[in-house]
């Protein structure tokens, strides 16, 4: 502390002069070496004591959050067990697989009564809206969940398509034109009809493309600019 | 009596068919023949493939005969249906996550023909991604998993 007092004295008073203040002011701005001391001392138990608070704010947060998940967790498997018995009844219920199952595969217990005079003769899928419109999404649509595809690159991330990634070899070198070339001229006349300007208009169908070659997907997930996406 | 719909069982197949299918929509079709909500969609495909024949080609992909088309289009749920026109990937927002792949089957065989009517529209004016026009109630939900998140 007696180093720090010169030195501070020294500095203000440069400080002084190079911003011209006024000179009466800066006696009292000089902090005394007590007074320093006892701010050093309450900044570190506040500081400690802000730590202290984070910590248990953050802890109790974690707290929350694994309380939260265990709800979510027990609600899901309660549901889950009264869809699987239910999902059983209804299974019993049908005596042959039908092409449009819809709505009616497991509507609530009335409804399998119905279901014998649904056979697969029944024309497309709007014949068969008997249940109210969330019932088609609900247990018509449970989607099979095939699993995680982990893989270096894929779509989002703009990976080589399959399709352009050259491996097996092409077969039959034809000589000369056959009579399939002569078909696709003629369609190659009915192209010239077609706006100029649609999707792919340009593309050309025989030029080979190297093994570094990339086409530009990706932009899904929002990095980049939008026109960057083209 | 349904239109029976082609199958691609290999990659070189669907290759040809991406590489290959010209000033058409190509529909391709992943999930597998036995599952539920395949089948639902299998059929309104079937039934719409005759009059859509002038703008759109439709395929059946069976997931487990192709992998890396499965990876590639982080296929989680099937089915998923996924589109090009002229060997490039159509995209469609329908109000959902994914623009890369319809996931689930439609609601009604109208909501089918006017997507592909749209993307078909879209496709001859040069645009890679449109807007679907199917009501978003009718868009099956899904949760998407984010990977490492």
């Amino acid at each position: 502390p007696g180093s720090r007092r010169p030195e501070h004295r020294r500095e203000t008073a440069r400080f002084w002069r190079e911003n011209r203040a006024e000179a009466a002011l800066r006696e009292r701005c000089v902090v005394p070496p007590e007074e320093y001391e006892c701010f050093l001392r309450t900044l570190e138990r506040a500081l400690a004591e802000h730590e202290r608070r984070e910590e248990e704010r953050i802890r109790q947060m974690a707290a929350d959050i694994r309380e939260a998940e265990r709800r979510q967790r027990e609600t899901v498997q309660a549901a889950l067990q009264k869809y699987c018995s239910f999902f059983l009844n209804c299974a019993q219920l049908q005596t042959e697989p039908k092409l449009c199952a819809g709505p009616s595969a497991c509507s609530p217990p009335a409804g399998p009564g119905r279901d014998t005079s649904y056979g697969a003769e029944q024309p497309g899928p709007s014949g068969i809206q008997t249940g109210p419109d969330l019932a088609w999404m609900e247990s018509g649509q449970a989607l099979t969940f095939i699993g995680h595809q982990e893989t270096e690159g894929n779509v989002h991330t703009g990976a080589k398509p399959p399709w352009l990634t050259e491996e097996e070899d092409e077969t039959e070198q034809q000589i000369g034109p056959s009579y399939e070339e002569f078909l696709k001229q003629k369609e190659k006349q009915k192209l010239k009809k077609l706006p100029a300007e649609r999707v792919g208009a340009n593309f050309d169908h025989t030029s080979q493309t190297g093994d570094s070659w990339l086409p530009s997907f990706g932009r899904v997930w929002n990095h980049g600019r939008r026109w960057q996406s083209r | 009596m349904s239109f029976l719909l082609p199958k691609l069982t290999s990659k070189k197949e669907v290759d040809q068919a991406i590489k290959s299918v010209a000033e058409k929509v190509l529909v391709l079709r992943f999930g597998r023949d036995s599952d539920a909500v395949c089948l639902q969609l299998d059929d309104i495909l079937a039934k719409t493939a005759h009059d859509l024949s002038k703008m759109a080609v439709i395929y059946l992909v069976d997931v487990n005969k192709v992998p890396v088309y499965t990876q590639y289009f982080d296929i989680s749920y099937i089915p998923s249906t996924v589109f090009f026109f002229n060997g490039q990937h159509m995209k469609v927002d329908y109000g959902s996550p994914d623009h890369t792949k319809f996931v689930g089957s439609f609601k009604t065989k109208q909501d089918f023909i006017d997507l592909i009517e749209v993307i078909y529209r879209g496709a001859m004016r040069g645009k890679l991604i449109v807007r679907s026009p199917i009501d978003p109630n009718n868009i099956p939900k899904y949760d998407l998993l984010y990977q490492g998140i």
